[in-house]
C-alpha cells in the first residue's frame, strides 16, 4: 500500500484539505484534491501526535508551523508507521520512555531520602556555628513565645517562673550558684539564662539563644543538687553545641525537600509528616547522646559528680524531650546511663550545694 | 484563503470519544506511581490526563490536540521553586522580627500567596491554551496576569463579604477578562454570560443554604443579653464559661439551635452542590464566544447528579474493601510485637500500616473522583454543547506562540490548579 487518503491542515489557516498521500522512497508526498503538491515530509522528520484511538495524527518534528496530517485508514496508517522513524503507533517507544522515567524518579526519591538522612544533619552541623549569636537569640525569643504559650498554664494565678517571690529568693540564689559553677567551666559563646518553671513533669529544655527551663517536677524528683546540676549540664550541652539552631535549620531543610519538591499529591501530606518525624527523631537520638557526653564531661570539669546525670536519667526514663515516647524507651535509657557512668569515672567530687542551699532550691517554687 | 475542500458542516456538535476503562487504567497506574515516586510522577500523570481528554474531544469532526510535555511542567515547577524559596525565606526572617511586621507577617504572607496563586492560575491557563491545537492552529492568551490576580483577589473578598451573593458578578467579570484575552488563531474570544441571569437562577439555592444561618444569627441577637455577656468576658481569666452561662441562661438553647441549623445548612449545601455546579457550567459554556462562533449548553442537572451517584457508589465499595484489608493489616502488624500486642515494634508497625492505609485511601478517593465526577463533567459539558457559526472555522489564520510553563509550576508549588 503506497498511497491513501488523509486530511491535511497546513498550519497557516484552519482550513481542512482532503488530501491524497503517497509514500515515496524518501518521504510522504501530500497532494490536494486538485493534484497540487501541498507538502513533502521526509520519513525521519515525521512524528506521531496524540489523537483518538482510530486516528493517526502526524506532524513535522521541530517545526514551528503546526502542519498536521490525519490518516483514518488503519492499513495505510500501519504502512506509514512502518516507514517513519519517530512514529510510534503501538506505543513501544512511549512505554520505554515511561519505564526510564519511573526508574529515574525512584532513584531520585532514594537519593533525596539519603540526603535527608545524612546530608541535612551534616549541613546543619556545619552551618549552625556560622549563625551569629545575635540571630540565634532572636530565634530563641521567637521560640520562647511559642514554648510559653504551650507550657504556661497559669495554674492558681502564679507566675510561670519560680524564684521571684520573697519566699523563693533563697532558692533562686542557690540555683544561680549552681549554674555559675557550671557556666564557668563551660565557657559558652553566649550567656546562659536558667529558670525553674511551674510544670509538674520531670524534665528540662534548652531553647536556642541560651535559655534553659528546668521544670519544677525535676527538682521535686531529684535527691541531691548534683542530679539537678547533671541535667542542667546536659542542657548546657545543647546550648554549647547550638542544637536549637541546628534543629531549626534541619526542620527548614526537611520541609523544603519534602514539602516543596515532593508530596504535592492527595495523601502526600501524611507521607511528608511521617518522613519528617522519623528523620527528625533519628537526628535527635544522636543529639541527645552528644549532649549526654558533653554534660558528663562538664560535670567532671566542674568537679561535680557526673553519676548524678545518670541516676536522674534513670529516674525519669530518659525522656528529656517531650513527645518522644516511642524513640526514647527503656533499652535506650539503659545505654545512655551506661555511657554517662563510663565517662563519670571515680575521681573525688565536691557537692554543688550544701544542705541548706539544697533545701532552699527544693523550695524555689514554694510561692 | 478560500478553499473548495470539504467545508465544515453547518450544524456542529461536540463528541467525546474517550473510553472510560482506558481512563481508569491511566488513573490507577498514575496513582500507584505517585505513591512510589512520592509525587514526582504528577507531571507525567497531568500530561497523560490532558492528552486523553483533549484528543478524545471532537469538535465539528476534528479532535483537539494537547502538545504540552511533562518535562515542560517539571521545568516550570523548578523555576517556581527557585522563585518561591527566597519569598518563603523572607517571610521566615520577617516572622523572627518581633516588631509590627513580624506580627503581621502571617497576614501579609497569606495575602501575597493568595495573589501569587491567582497570578499562577492565569499563567497556567495561558500555558494550557497555547498547548491546545485544533485543526493545525494554536489557541493563545494575552492580557496581564498581575491585573487578573488583583481583580480576582478583589472579587473574592467582595464575594466573601456578601456571603457569596456577589459570586455571579465575580465569575462574569473574571470570565470576561479571560475570554476577551483568549484567541483561537486570529479569532478573538469573548464572554456573553449575564451575571443577573446567574444570580436569579442561583438565588433559590443560596437562600436554602443561608436561610438557616440567618435565622440563627437573628436568634442570637434576640436572645443574648449583650451587656451581661460583655461584663462576663471583661472579667477575664478563669471560669469564663460558667459566668457566661449564668449571665445568659437562654444562651445554651440558642447554641444548640444554632448547631442544628448549621447542620441543616451543611446538608442543603451538600445536596444542592451538583445542581449548583450544573447551573454554573451551563451558564458559563453558553456564554463562550469565538468570533461568530456561539455556544449553547443543554446540560441536564440530573446527569450531574448521576455522576455524583456513581462517585458515591464506587467510594462506598472502595471503603468496604479498604476497611477489610486495613483491619487484616492492623491485626498482622499488631501480632509482630507478640501477644498481647505491645512494645515499640508493634507500635511502629501499626503506625506504618495506618500511614500506608491513609495514603492509599486518599489516592483512591481522588482517583475515583477523577474517573467519575471530573470525567463526567468534562464529557457532559462537552457533549451538551451546540455550536453555531462554525463556517468561521474555514478561515482562521494561525497566530500566537507557545508560552512557558512557569504558571503551571507556581500553581503546583502553591497547591492551586485545575486540570
Amino acid at each position: 500500500m503506497t498511497s491513501g487518503a488523509g486530511i491535511f491542515f497546513d498550519g497557516k489557516t484552519s482550513a481542512r484539505h482532503n488530501a491524497m498521500v503517497a509514500l515515496s522512497a524518501s518521504g510522504l508526498e501530500i497532494a490536494g484534491h486538485d493534484g497540487r503538491l501541498l507538502a513533502q515530509w521526509p520519513y525521519d522528520e515525521i512524528e506521531g501526535l496524540p489523537a483518538p484511538a482510530n486516528v493517526l495524527r502526524l506532524g513535522r518534528r521541530g517545526n514551528a508551523l503546526l502542519e498536521r496530517l490525519e490518516i483514518l485508514d488503519s492499513a495505510f496508517a500501519a504502512a506509514v508507521d512502518a516507514r517513519a522513524t519517530y512514529v510510534d503507533r503501538t506505543g513501544t517507544l512511549q512505554r520505554r520512555q515511561r519505564t526510564s522515567v519511573i526508574g529515574w524518579t525512584v532513584v531520585a526519591t532514594l537519593s533525596l531520602l539519603a540526603v535527608a538522612y545524612f546530608g541535612v544533619p551534616a549541613i546543619a552541623e556545619r552551618l549552625a556555628p556560622l549563625v551569629p549569636v545575635g540571630i540565634e537569640r532572636k530565634l530563641g525569643d521567637a521560640v520562647d513565645m511559642q514554648v510559653r504559650g504551650i507550657l504556661d498554664t497559669r495554674n492558681a494565678g502564679m507566675a510561670f517562673e519560680c524564684g521571684t517571690a520573697d519566699t523563693e529568693k533563697a532558692g533562686r540564689a542557690a540555683l544561680d550558684r549552681l549554674v555559675h559553677r557550671l557556666e564557668a567551666a563551660a565557657a559558652l559563646p553566649m550567656p546562659l539564662r536558667t529558670f525553674v518553671v511551674r510544670r509538674t513533669e520531670a524534665n528540662a529544655i534548652a531553647l536556642p539563644g541560651g535559655q534553659v527551663y528546668v521544670f519544677q517536677g525535676l527538682i521535686a524528683k531529684a535527691d541531691n543538687a548534683d542530679e539537678v546540676a547533671g541535667v542542667i549540664a546536659h542542657e548546657i550541652g545543647h546550648v554549647a553545641r547550638r542544637d536549637g539552631t541546628k534543629s531549626v535549620l534541619q526542620a527548614g531543610g526537611l520541609s523544603l525537600m519534602f514539602g516543596m519538591l515532593l508530596g504535592d499529591f492527595v495523601g502526600g501530606g501524611a507521607v511528608v509528616i511521617a518522613a519528617r518525624t522519623v528523620l527528625q527523631s533519628s537526628y535527635s537520638r544522636e543529639v541527645e547522646a552528644a549532649a549526654d557526653r558533653y554534660g558528663a564531661e562538664l560535670m567532671n570539669k566542674a568537679g561535680g559528680n557526673a553519676h548524678g546525670l545518670a541516676s536522674m536519667l534513670g529516674k525519669i526514663g530518659g525522656a528529656t524531650e517531650p513527645g518522644m515516647k516511642i524513640l526514647l524507651d527503656h533499652p535506650e535509657t539503659k545505654a545512655r546511663v551506661a555511657a554517662i557512668n563510663k565517662i563519670a569515672g571515680t575521681q573525688p567530687t565536691s557537692p554543688f550545694l550544701n544542705n541548706a542551699e539544697w533545701a532552699s532550691l527544693k523550695r524555689i517554687c514554694a510561692g | 484563503m478560500t478553499s473548495l475542500d470539504a467545508g465544515t458542516a453547518a450544524g456542529g456538535g461536540v463528541r467525546f470519544l474517550g473510553n472510560r476503562r482506558a481512563y481508569w487504567r491511566l488513573l490507577m497506574r498514575g496513582a500507584a506511581l505517585l505513591m512510589v515516586t512520592l509525587g514526582i510522577y504528577r507531571f507525567w500523570l497531568a500530561t497523560d490526563i490532558r492528552r486523553f481528554l483533549w484528543s478524545n474531544t471532537e469538535v465539528a469532526g476534528e479532535s483537539l490536540e494537547y502538545t504540552g510535555t511533562p518535562l515542560e511542567l517539571l521545568l516550570g515547577f523548578l523555576v517556581a521553586i527557585a522563585i518561591l524559596i527566597p519569598v518563603y525565606a523572607g517571610f521566615f526572617v520577617a516572622a523572627l522580627d518581633l516588631g509590627t511586621i513580624g506580627h503581621l507577617s502571617g497576614l501579609i504572607a497569606f495575602a501575597a500567596l493568595g495573589l501569587l496563586g491567582q497570578y499562577a492560575l492565569y499563567r497556567a491557563r495561558r500555558y494550557r491554551l497555547t498547548r491546545t491545537i485544533f485543526r493545525g492552529v494554536r489557541f493563545h492568551q494575552s492580557g496581564s496576569a498581575w491585573r487578573y490576580a488583583f481583580c480576582a483577589v478583589f472579587w473574592w473578598s467582595i464575594t466573601a463579604l456578601t456571603c457569596g451573593l456577589a459570586y455571579p458578578f465575580q465569575i462574569a467579570s473574571l470570565e470576561r477578562y479571560k475570554m476577551r484575552n483568549t484567541y483561537y488563531g486570529n479569532l478573538a474570544g469573548g464572554f456573553a454570560g449575564s451575571a443577573f441571569h446567574l444570580l436569579l437562577r442561583g438565588f433559590p439555592m443560596w437562600f436554602l443554604v443561608f436561610a438557616p444561618l440567618l435565622v440563627t444569627a437573628g436568634a442570637f441577637i434576640e436572645v443574648v443579653d449583650w451587656k451581661a455577656l460583655g461584663d462576663a468576658l471583661s472579667v477575664g481569666a478563669d471560669d469564663v464559661m460558667t459566668r457566661i452561662e449564668s449571665s445568659n441562661p437562654a444562651l445554651g438553647s440558642v447554641v444548640v439551635f444554632g448547631m442544628l441549623m448549621g447542620s441543616v445548612a451543611a446538608c442543603a449545601a451538600a445536596l444542592l452542590y451538583p445542581a449548583f455546579q450544573a447551573l454554573v457550567l451551563r451558564w458559563w459554556s453558553s456564554g463562550l464566544r469565538f468570533g461568530d462562533i456561539e455556544m449553547r449548553s443543554t446540560l441536564r442537572t440530573r446527569h450531574v447528579y448521576g455522576a455524583y451517584m456513581r462517585f458515591l457508589w464506587y467510594a462506598i465499595l472502595f471503603s468496604i474493601v479498604m476497611t477489610m484489608i486495613g483491619g487484616l493489616g492492623l491485626l498482622l502488624a499488631g501480632s509482630i510485637g507478640g501477644s498481647p500486642p505491645a512494645g515499640p515494634g508493634a507500635e511502629i508497625a501499626v503506625t506504618g500500616v495506618l500511614l500506608v492505609g491513609y495514603v492509599i485511601a486518599a489516592l483512591g478517593f481522588s482517583t475515583i473522583y477523577r474517573a467519575t465526577v471530573m470525567l463526567s463533567l468534562w464529557q457532559l459539558g462537552m457533549e451538551s454543547l451546540q455550536l453555531s457559526g462554525l463556517s468561521a472555522l474555514d478561515r482562521v489564520k494561525a497566530t500566537g506562540r507557545p508560552s512557558s510553563a512557569l504558571g503551571e509550576g507556581l500553581a503546583d508549588a502553591l497547591n492551586v490548579g485545575g486540570y
